[in-house]
């Protein structure tokens, strides 16, 4: 069993800002192997994103900063590295697609340009050589007639088509890991569909990793072998993805899933969803204890996890959890606990 | 609990009172969604604190708020008339009894340069406030109606962007007779406005799209109240901005035509009349000339500062989400 | 007895313009071409469909936002097409829309109680006193703390200037909402609170929504009757239930099987159905 591709230990990216610090990523660990994919799920302000971006250091510096942590990327500490290094690694090693491909590709230059200056960036060969490659990436990723659209600029393209030449151009140096920030939140349902399964197919062929995060369930399920779940700032589950569908344990997971419209849920109409009341946290002054506690069902007294912070704790092999509170205690009573 | 409108006669199908809310209880503790505001900032404050942390713009703030408090107060505080004709004391250079010197008439230029500065400011002001209303009112309407009247506006406003302020700035002085303060505001706004009503209609266009304004006609609105409810008060920050951006122009304007002799004329006092006094005696008594020149230099580095950074605080782009 | 809204024939076109100095037209898009249905009193019709399928047009062309080019829309027996000025203004107190991006669709210089009680400033309806009590009501009725009645829309979350929409929405007692796209703009917890807000106060008041949306799943959590738009026209209409369990248009059994299914045990068997659907509908 070799050593995972990535490994991030207990990153904290803080944002310091007129009002105070916000821990945005507050102590997160994952790890990712080669040619799996691990989907990082949470909601607005979980702090997924900048999980993703402290990852290959593209958070804004100034506001900005990785105050402690590590993240082991084939050996090496790329929170260690000089932007310059990291830029060397960014592309070639460890590349990452973005949300809104409109404000991602250039619109004044063609797909040509951009496919050609990302692949010569990274490997020093002659344009020609670049060309065809490129043409050979944009086939890859499913674009019809690729040696006549190369010459397109985004704007002639739908959403989709861009997503993909995003992801081609992610794919020309052959990066080990992917990473895909919210890859099809902006895409029509049925288009998101096709690049999911593209993504999927890619990561099987070439071999790589994969870091996709969303905030939708569906997209997990889909594409996710192993899923984090996070909440303000912290990871709260992590669990395979079967385990984590077939028995979610932290509470905010669980209502997450019963939040859900289910498409094919035959009482639906007339049921009411499990709504979460309240808001998540302000991440300027994040509780003292849990801080799922002031939303959740399960919050009390006894055991004080609204004061203490729980530890990621591993339930079962592979399922962690931060909680004191995981489905499977909460079935049985407590010794000592009146029936 | 509060009165139901149908009891007022209002005519409308009454909201059921219910005792209890309509979501299963939260268990204690828990907040529902209904809670305090998530940020307790003001737009205002945020443009303030913004605003403040560009050095220059504070300074020149201060500086310009300094200049009209002089203008202000200083004639009435003044030791010296500012009419009063000493010959004695004509042309000196600056002392510590005139801090500015004397002009030729030996009048205390520390208290004329303040009272021309009343002037000067004055007619600035005046004649901005009648740019922007003539501007505003154009670029809006061709900005809210659209189609057919926007495009004629437009056309009409193209073919007079070309044509000088100066020139018809000459001829309504030439026609109304110059020296009195109204007519250099008229003179000078007349043919000043065309980039403010642009503006504003570039401004009233991009927020027409927005989906309040179209809330304020899905629920009924008529397009007066759209356009003075909806419309203006958030072109707001664009037209503190073009005032700062246009003072400048009208005061130099103003000093111009004084200068040229067909604005203020002597013996009152305006910074241009002034150096136009000064003109012939600068060989001997330069000074006369460099003050209110100097004044009115300082005047707009302060309105160009404070524009800068009126254009940074209130830019929407910087604006924290 | 008639529907509370009947809409047939409805086409709406954009011309495109060129031109240097005066802009001619010289084509048209036709966003919407020749829609007809009818929503009963009480009851929400699902619009649903993926982005440029004219979904949202429809629903503004059907109060009138936008004019029609063509086709008829009848609300309470009034034909609203041939409305304008006064009478539409009061057509208007009966029919209200709720948008999709809470963040641009409060006026930013308006207090939130302001924002609230605008419709009934527009129709002159109570005094002064009324009016404040009713804008708490309002608010009240949707969740929304009645005590910050003189704060801001910046300060609040997506999910509670949703409620302020909603409440203004409601302040004229309509019998007919359309929603745009409501819920797309908010976190999936903040969703299901205003899903269930909206469920309720359907039958708190008799309200008929007109819910236009993209996202299947929330469309059938809410509606009793769907409406499945594609380029402009309605591909298939029925009962929820039978389009979501037994669609029969290509295009819908399509985006059936896209929508992704938080399961992943059902996840190969949907892959494998979805590929064939899409070849098929050519996409």
């Amino acid at each position: 069993m070799s050593a995972p591709l990535l490994e991030v230990r207990d990153l904290r990216t803080h944002f310091f800002t007129r009002e105070g610090v916000v821990n945005a990523v507050d102590g997160v660990s994952l790890s990712v192997d080669r040619g799996r994919t691990l989907g990082v799920v949470g909601e607005s302000g979980s702090g997924k994103s900048v999980t993703a971006l402290s990852i290959i250091g593209l958070i804004p510096k100034p506001p900005a900063r990785i105050v402690s942590g590590e993240v082991i990327f084939d050996g090496r500490d790329l929170t260690t590295l000089s932007e310059r290094q990291l830029e060397d690694v960014r592309g070639e090693r460890i590349a990452m697609i973005f949300q809104d491909p409109m404000t991602s590709l250039n619109p004044t230059l063609t797909i040509e340009t951009q496919l050609v200056e990302t692949i010569r960036r990274h490997t020093d060969v002659p344009r020609r050589e670049a060309r065809r490659r490129a043409i050979e990436l944009l086939d890859e990723v499913g674009i019809p007639n690729p040696d006549a659209r190369i010459k397109d600029y985004p704007h002639r393209l739908s959403g989709g088509m861009r997503q993909r030449v995003m992801i081609a151009i992610a794919l020309s140096c052959e990066p080990d890991l992917l990473i895909a920030d919210e890859p099809t939140t902006a895409l029509d349902v049925t288009v998101q569909a096709q690049v999911l399964d593209l993504l999927d197919d890619l990561r099987r062929e070439h071999d790589m990793a994969m870091i996709v995060i969303t905030h939708d369930m569906g997209v997990i399920a889909e594409v996710a072998d192993e899923v984090a779940v996070m909440y303000a700032g912290q990871i709260v589950e992590h669990a395979s993805a079967a385990a984590l569908f077939a028995r979610p344990e932290h509470p905010y997971t669980e209502a997450l899933l019963g939040a859900l419209p289910q498409l094919e849920d035959h009482a639906s109409r007339s049921g009411r969803l499990t709504a979460i009341p309240g808001r998540p946290p302000s991440l300027l002054d994040p509780p003292p204890g849990c801080r799922f506690a002031a939303r959740c069902l399960y919050a009390g007294e006894p055991d004080g996890c609204a004061e203490h912070p729980p530890e990621l704790r591993e339930l079962r092999p592979g399922h962690l959890v931060r909680s004191e509170h995981p489905a499977s205690e909460r079935a049985r009573p407590r010794e000592g606990a009146p029936a | 609990m509060s009165s139901t409108p149908q009891e007022h006669g209002v005519g409308l199908a009454p909201l059921r009172h219910r005792k209890e809310r309509r979501y299963p209880t939260p268990p204690d503790g828990v907040q529902t969604d209904a809670g305090a505001p998530i940020r307790a900032s003001s737009l205002w404050r945020d443009a303030w604190y913004r605003y403040i942390r560009n050095r220059a713009a504070v300074i020149a703030g201060v500086a310009f708020l300094a200049l009209v408090a002089y203008c202000l107060i200083w004639p009435i505080v003044s030791p010296y008339d500012p009419y009063a004709v000493d010959f004695s004391q004509a042309s000196d250079g600056p002392s510590l009894a005139h801090p500015f010197g004397t002009d030729q008439f030996g009048r205390d230029l520390f208290t004329r340069t303040a009272l021309g500065g009343r002037v000067s400011i004055g007619i600035g002001f005046a004649a901005t406030f009648v740019i922007l209303t003539i501007g505003v009112t154009y670029g809006a309407i061709a900005g809210f109606l659209g189609g057919f009247v926007d495009n004629g506006l437009m056309r009409v406003l193209d073919a007079l962007y070309g044509l000088p302020y100066l020139p018809f700035a000459i001829i309504v002085l030439a026609i109304f007779g110059g020296g009195n303060f109204w007519t250099m505001v008229v003179a000078l706004s007349i043919a000043s406005w065309f980039t403010t009503a642009r503006i504003v209609r570039g401004q009233i266009i991009t927020l027409k799209e927005n989906d309040y304004v179209r809330a304020a006609h899905a629920v009924g609105a008529r397009w007066l109240r759209v356009l003075g409810r909806h419309l203006l008060p958030n072109t707001l920050g664009v037209l503190v901005i073009a005032v700062f951006l246009e003072l400048p122009g009208v005061i130099l304007g103003e000093a111009f035509l004084s200068f040229i002799g067909l604005g203020i004329s002597p013996p009152d006092a305006s910074w241009g009349s002034m150096a136009q006094d000064g003109y012939r005696a600068y060989r001997t008594a330069p000074h006369i000339i460099i003050v209110p020149s100097v004044a009115i230099a300082y005047l707009i580095l302060c309105a160009n500062f404070i524009a800068d950074g009126l254009r940074d605080a209130l830019d929407p782009r910087t604006r924290e989400t | 007895m008639s529907a509370l809204l009947e809409v047939r024939d409805l086409v709406k076109r954009f011309p495109v313009k060129r031109g240097l100095f005066f802009e001619r037209t010289v084509d048209y898009v036709e966003a919407v071409g020749g829609v007809s249905f009818d929503i009963a009193a009480g009851e929400t019709l699902g619009l649903v469909g993926e982005s440029g399928s004219g979904k949202s047009t429809t629903g503004y062309c059907v109060l009138q936002l936008m004019r029609p080019t063509s086709g008829s829309v009848r609300f309470e027996g009034r034909e609203l097409t041939e409305l304008s000025g006064e009478e539409l203004r009061r057509v208007r107190r009966n029919a209200q829309i709720v948008f999709q991006d809470p963040y641009a669709s409060l006026d930013p210089r308006m207090t939130v109680g302001n924002i609230v009680a605008e419709p009934l400033v527009v129709h002159d309806v109570g005094t002064r006193r009324d009016r404040r009590a009713r804008v708490r009501e309002l608010l009240d009725v949707v969740g929304f703390d009645p005590v910050y009645v003189n704060r801001y829309p910046h300060e609040f979350s997506g999910g509670q200037r949703q409620r302020i929409g909603i409440a203004r929405a409601l302040a004229l007692s309509p019998r007919l909402i359309v929603c745009d796209e409501p819920v797309s703009a908010l976190d999936v917890s903040i969703q299901a609170q205003i899903i269930n807000l909206l469920k309720d106060l359907q039958a708190e008041f008799g309200l008929a929504y007109l819910f236009i949306a993209h996202d299947l799943a929330v469309v059938r959590s809410v509606s009793d009757r769907i409406a499945v738009m594609h380029h402009g026209r309605i591909v298939e209409t029925g009962l929820a239930k039978d389009v979501y369990e037994r669609p029969k248009d290509p295009y819908t059994k399509a985006l059936l099987a896209s929508v992704p299914v938080p399961d992943p045990a059902r996840m190969q068997e949907r892959k494998a159905d979805r590929r064939k659907l899409q070849s098929a509908v050519a996409m």
